[in-house]
C-alpha cells in the first residue's frame, strides 16, 4: 500500500506540473475543431451515402462522439517513448536508479499523471466541438462508468508498450522509427478513425489479436455504447495487454539493467 | 559616394583613400523596448542598450571593442553589420549606410561569431568554401587563388578533407576565420574568437589574425573578453560601458591600468581585522577570506605586505592581474572625476 | 528576372548537393526517417483507399483518385521540403536570432535561409509519392508529365504556406503552436476531397487554408487531362508564394527595428 501511495504521490506531481499544458492544448482547439469537422461533413456523406441510420451500430451523432473520444486519447500520449529514450542515452537512467522506486514503475505513473491533464483538455475542448456539431454526448450512467473504468487501464496498457520501445535504446541506434511505428498501428489498428465494427473481416480478426484496440476503440465505443460482453472483453484484453507487454518490459528491463552494471552506465 | 572606387581597395590605393574610414559612427542611438510582467501588462520599460556612440576607426586598423555583458557591444555590432536599423544617430561602414546597404556592404565585410559557426559540420571545411564561392559569386580563379592562400597560411592543408565535427576547436577556428576571409572583405568583424581554446590554439589564431591585419591591411573588429587577445591583435581599445564610449585609446594605456593594479587573494587561518590603506580596495570580506584591488602606484608593496602580515595569521596568498570586467567597471567608475576622458585617437 | 532566377537555380543547386551529402553520410538515419514517412503515408493511403472503396462517398472518386490525391499532396510538399527543408523550422530560425547569419550573405535572405536544409522524411513523402502514383495509377506518358508539372506547383505552394504560417514569429511573441495549428490545418485539409465541404468553408479552403489548391484543381486535371485545372494550380501556388514573401519580407523589416526582443525579453 506503501509503494501505492508513492505512485500516486508522483502522478499527482506530474500532473500539476502539466497544468501548464493547458495553454498549450487549448492551442490544440483549432486542430481539433479542423479533425472533427472533416470528419462530420465525411460521416454526413457517408451515412446520406449509405441511406442509413447506424453504420457499425452507431448513429452519427456516435460517430463523431466515438471520434472526439479517440482523438482526446490519441492526443494525451506524453512522449513517454521518446522520455526514456533520452533517458538512457543521456544516462540519467542510471541517476534516476537511484530513487527508491523501480524505474519503469516510475516512468508509468509519471505519465499517467500528465495524460490524465492532457486528456481532460483534449476532452473538454472536443466535446465542447463536437456538442455543437451533433448535439450531447448518447452515453448513459452504465456507458460512462465502463467508460471510466477503461481509460485508465487503456493508459497503463499504452505506457507500459512505450516504456518497451523507450528501453530498447539500450540496444537500438535510434527508437525514434519504432515509435512512429507503434502510434500508427495504435492509431490505425486501435481504431482511432473509424471504429473496429467497420473494418473488413480480416482484418478484424487480427485486431482481436493485437492491443492496439484496447487502448483506443475499447473506451471510446464503451463511452458511446455499452454492452455487458464488451465490457468485459475491452477489460480482459487491455488487463492481458498490459500483463504480456509488462512481462516483456521486466525481462527486458533486467537485462538493461545488467547492461548498466557492465558498462558501467 | 562613389563606393565603386573603393572596391578592391589594395595598398597601392592613393593617400586620399587610405585615409577614409573603414567605420565611423557618430551619435548611434538604440533604444529598446521590454514589456515588463506578464501577458497582460502593459507597462514597458524603454532601455537604451547604445547611447550616443561615436567614434571612427580607419582602414587598417586593429580595433578591440570590449565591455561588460550587456554593454551594448553586440548591438553595436548588429547596427554596424546592417542586422537591425538604430533608433536615432548615423553610422558607415566602408563607405556604406549598414542598415541601408546591407545586401552591398556584405559583400565587403566578413563575420566571425565564436559561438556560431558557418561552418557545415558534417562536411569538410573544403566543401563550405566551395559553397561560400557559390554564394558570393566569386570568379573561379580568384576563389581559387583565395582559397590556396588562404589554405597555406592558415595551415588548413592537413584537414581540409576531414569533417568538421571532427577538427579540434582550434582547427575549426582556423577554418573559421579562413572561411570569413574567402571573399577578400576588407573589414571582418571578430565576436569571440578565441573562446574555448588551449593556450597554444589561442596564440596561433592571434598572430593570424594580426598578420592579415598588418599584412593584407584588413581592418579588424575585435570583441573579446580575453585581455590576451587584445593585446597581441589590437592597437587600439574602445571600452564600452552602458551603451558609450569609456575609453578610446592606445592599447597601451589600458595596459598600464592592467600592469597598475593587481588583485590579492588572502586566506587567513583565523579571523581577521583589515583596516583601510590608500590604494588598497576591498573586493570582497568574509570570516576567513579577504580579496584586495591593489594600486601599487599608491601603495609600496611592503607598506601593504606588512599590513597584511599584521592583519592576521596568513595561510595561503594568491595574486593576479584584475579581470577584464573590473578594470572596465574601475575605468567606468574613473570616468567621472579623473580628467582621463575618452579620447579620440586617430593613427 | 530570368537571370536571377538562374542564379538562384545555381544556388539550390549547391545546397541540394550539400544537404544531400550530409544525409547521406548518415545512411541508415537518414533511410529509415524516409522509410518510416513513405510507410506512414502508404498506411494512410491504403485506410482511405479502402474507406472510400466500402463507402462511395464522393460522385466518381474511386480508389484511383484517392491515391492520386495523396500522391500529389506527398509528392508536393515532399519536394517543397526536401529542397527548401529551413521552411518548417521558420518559427524557430526566427526566435532564436538564427536569421542573422542569413542577412549577412549578399543573397536574398528568404531563398537562401530556406535552401539550408534538407528534411529527411520530406524526401520520403517525395519518394512515396511519386512511386505510388506510378505503380498503383499506371499513368501513361502525358499524364505522368502533367502530375509531375503539378507536383512542382504543389511544392510552390508549400513552400509560400510554409514561409506564410512561420512568419507569424515576426508579429506575435510564443507563436509556434499557433503556427503549427494553421500548418496541420493545411496538410489534413489537403488530404480529403474537396467537395466533400460547401459554402463559406469552401472559401476558406481557397484562401486562409490554401488545401484546395491540393485537394480539388490539380486532381481534376489529372483527371480530364485539364490544362485550364493546372494553370490555376499554378496560379494559386504562385500567390501563395507571394503573399508568404510578403509576410516575410516586411516581418524581417520589423526584425530589423531590433524591437522583436520585446517578446523574448
Amino acid at each position: 500500500m506503501k509503494a501505492c501511495k508513492k505512485f500516486a504521490a508522483i502522478a499527482a506531481i506530474s500532473a500539476r506540473s502539466n497544468l501548464a499544458y493547458v495553454s498549450e492544448a487549448l492551442g490544440r482547439t483549432l486542430f481539433l475543431a479542423v479533425i472533427l469537422y472533416i470528419f462530420l461533413r465525411l460521416w454526413q456523406a457517408t451515412f446520406a451515402e449509405m441511406g442509413a441510420t447506424r453504420l457499425g451500430g452507431l448513429t452519427l451523432a456516435e460517430m463523431l462522439w466515438y471520434l472526439t473520444i479517440t482523438e482526446a486519447i490519441m492526443l494525451s500520449a506524453p512522449r513517454l517513448a521518446q522520455q526514456v529514450d533520452e533517458d538512457v542515452r543521456t544516462g540519467a537512467l542510471a541517476v534516476k536508479l537511484t530513487r527508491p522506486i523501480s524505474y519503469p514503475l516510475y516512468c508509468l505513473s509519471a505519465s499517467l499523471g500528465e495524460r490524465f491533464v492532457r486528456f481532460a483538455v483534449n476532452l473538454a475542448v472536443g466535446a465542447a466541438i463536437t456538442t455543437l456539431f451533433v448535439g450531447p454526448p448518447p452515453s448513459n450512467a452504465v456507458s460512462l462508468v465502463a467508460f471510466a473504468v477503461t481509460l485508465p487501464l487503456a493508459f497503463v496498457l499504452d505506457a507500459t508498450g512505450n516504456i518497451l520501445i523507450g528501453i530498447g535504446a539500450f540496444w537500438l541506434e535510434d527508437t525514434s522509427g519504432l515509435t512512429l511505428i507503434y502510434s500508427r498501428l495504435t492509431m490505425i489498428l486501435g481504431g482511432m478513425l473509424i471504429p473496429i465494427d467497420l473494418f473488413p473481416a480480416w482484418l478484424k480478426a487480427l485486431v482481436a489479436w493485437l492491443p492496439f484496440s484496447g487502448i483506443v476503440y475499447g473506451p471510446a465505443h464503451l463511452f458511446v455504447h455499452v454492452e455487458s460482453g464488451d465490457f468485459v472483453l475491452t477489460i480482459v484484453k487491455q488487463a492481458a495487454g498490459t500483463a504480456v507487454l509488462g512481462l516483456v518490459v521486466w525481462l527486458v528491463y533486467a537485462r538493461a539493467l545488467d547492461r548498466i552494471s557492465a558498462h558501467g552506465g | 559616394m562613389c563606393i565603386h572606387q573603393r572596391i578592391g581597395t589594395t595598398k597601392s590605393q592613393p593617400d586620399e583613400d587610405r585615409r577614409m574610414n573603414a567605420v565611423e559612427v557618430h551619435e548611434l542611438y538604440k533604444e529598446f523596448h521590454l514589456r515588463k510582467g506578464g501577458l497582460f501588462s502593459r507597462r514597458t520599460r524603454s532601455v537604451a542598450a547604445v547611447n550616443r556612440l561615436s567614434f571612427a576607426v580607419s582602414e587598417g586598423q586593429a580595433v578591440a571593442f570590449i565591455g561588460p555583458n550587456g554593454a551594448g557591444k553586440s548591438t553595436t555590432i548588429k547596427m554596424l553589420s546592417g542586422i537591425i536599423r538604430p533608433s536615432a544617430g548615423e553610422a558607415r561602414v566602408l563607405g556604406m549606410v549598414p542598415w541601408k546597404e546591407r545586401s552591398q556592404l556584405v559583400r565587403h565585410i566578413g563575420t566571425v561569431f565564436g559561438q556560431k559557426s558557418q561552418l557545415w559540420l558534417h562536411l569538410p571545411p573544403q566543401d563550405t568554401f566551395d559553397l561560400l564561392a557559390q554564394v558570393y559569386e566569386l570568379a573561379k580563379f580568384d576563389y581559387l587563388r583565395q582559397r590556396d592562400l588562404l589554405v597555406e597560411r592558415f595551415g588548413l592543408a592537413s584537414f581540409m578533407d576531414t569533417p568538421v565535427r571532427k577538427l579540434s576547436l582550434g582547427q575549426r577556428m582556423r577554418a573559421e576565420i579562413a572561411a570569413s576571409l574567402l571573399h577578400r572583405p576588407r573589414l571582418v568583424f571578430l565576436d569571440e574568437p578565441t573562446i574555448g581554446l588551449d593556450v597554444v590554439a589561442r596564440q596561433e589564431l592571434r598572430d593570424l589574425i594580426r598578420e592579415w591585419n598588418r599584412e593584407e591591411g584588413l581592418t579588424v573588429f575585435l570583441t573579446s573578453h580575453d585581455t590576451g587577445d587584445i593585446e597581441s591583435v589590437a592597437e587600439r581599445v574602445i571600452v564600452i560601458n552602458h551603451g558609450r564610449v569609456v575609453l578610446d585609446g592606445d592599447v597601451a594605456a589600458v595596459r598600464q591600468e592592467v600592469s597598475d593594479s593587481r588583485v590579492v587573494e588572502v586566506k587567513f587561518d583565523h579571523p581577521f581585522e583589515w583596516t583601510d590603506l590608500p590604494g588598497v580596495r576591498v573586493l570582497s570580506s568574509s570570516t576567513y577570506v579577504l580579496r584586495l584591488e591593489v594600486d601599487r602606484n599608491v601603495t609600496g608593496v611592503e607598506t601593504f605586505i606588512q599590513k597584511l602580515l599584521s592583519a592576521g595569521s596568513v595561510a595561503d596568498v594568491s595574486i593576479e592581474a584584475p579581470p577584464l570586467e573590473e578594470i572596465i567597471a574601475h575605468l567606468y567608475n574613473k570616468k567621472e572625476s579623473d580628467p582621463f576622458a575618452p579620447t579620440l585617437k586617430r593613427r | 528576372m530570368f537571370r536571377k532566377l538562374l542564379k538562384y537555380l545555381r544556388l539550390a543547386r549547391a545546397y541540394v548537393s550539400l544537404n544531400w551529402r550530409i544525409h547521406w553520410q548518415y545512411k541508415a538515419a537518414f533511410c529509415s526517417q524516409a522509410l518510416a514517412m513513405a510507410l506512414n503515408d502508404l498506411a494512410w493511403v491504403s485506410f482511405w483507399a479502402l474507406f472510400f472503396t466500402a463507402f462511395p462517398v464522393v460522385k466518381g472518386w474511386t480508389a484511383k483518385e484517392v491515391v492520386t490525391l495523396w500522391a500529389l499532396a506527398a509528392a508536393g510538399f515532399g519536394l517543397a521540403h526536401a529542397i527548401c527543408g529551413n521552411a518548417l523550422l521558420l518559427p524557430q530560425i526566427v526566435t532564436r536570432g538564427q536569421i542573422d547569419v542569413w542577412m549577412l550573405y549578399p543573397r536574398a535572405v528568404l531563398p537562401h535561409l530556406l535552401l539550408g536544409k534538407m528534411s529527411a522524411t520530406a524526401c520520403g513523402d517525395a519518394i512515396f509519392g511519386y512511386a505510388v502514383y506510378i505503380f498503383f495509377v499506371r499513368p501513361d506518358a502525358p499524364h505522368l508529365l502533367l502530375f509531375a508539372l503539378l507536383t512542382i506547383a504543389i511544392a510552390i505552394l508549400f513552400v509560400g504556406f510554409s514561409v506564410l504560417a512561420g512568419s507569424l514569429a515576426f508579429y506575435v511573441g510564443n507563436s509556434e503552436t499557433l503556427s503549427e495549428q494553421w500548418f496541420f490545418s493545411m496538410i489534413t485539409f489537403s488530404t480529403y476531397p474537396n467537395s466533400l465541404f460547401d459554402g463559406w468553408i469552401k472559401i476558406v479552403l481557397f484562401t486562409l487554408i490554401p488545401a484546395g489548391f491540393v485537394s480539388a484543381l490539380p486532381v481534376e486535371a489529372l483527371r480530364n487531362l485539364s490544362l485550364t485545372d493546372a494553370l490555376l494550380t499554378f496560379a494559386g501556388a504562385l500567390a501563395v508564394l507571394s503573399v508568404g514573401s510578403a509576410a516575410f519580407y516586411i516581418g524581417l523589416s520589423r526584425y530589423e527595428s531590433g524591437n522583436l526582443i520585446e517578446m523574448r525579453g
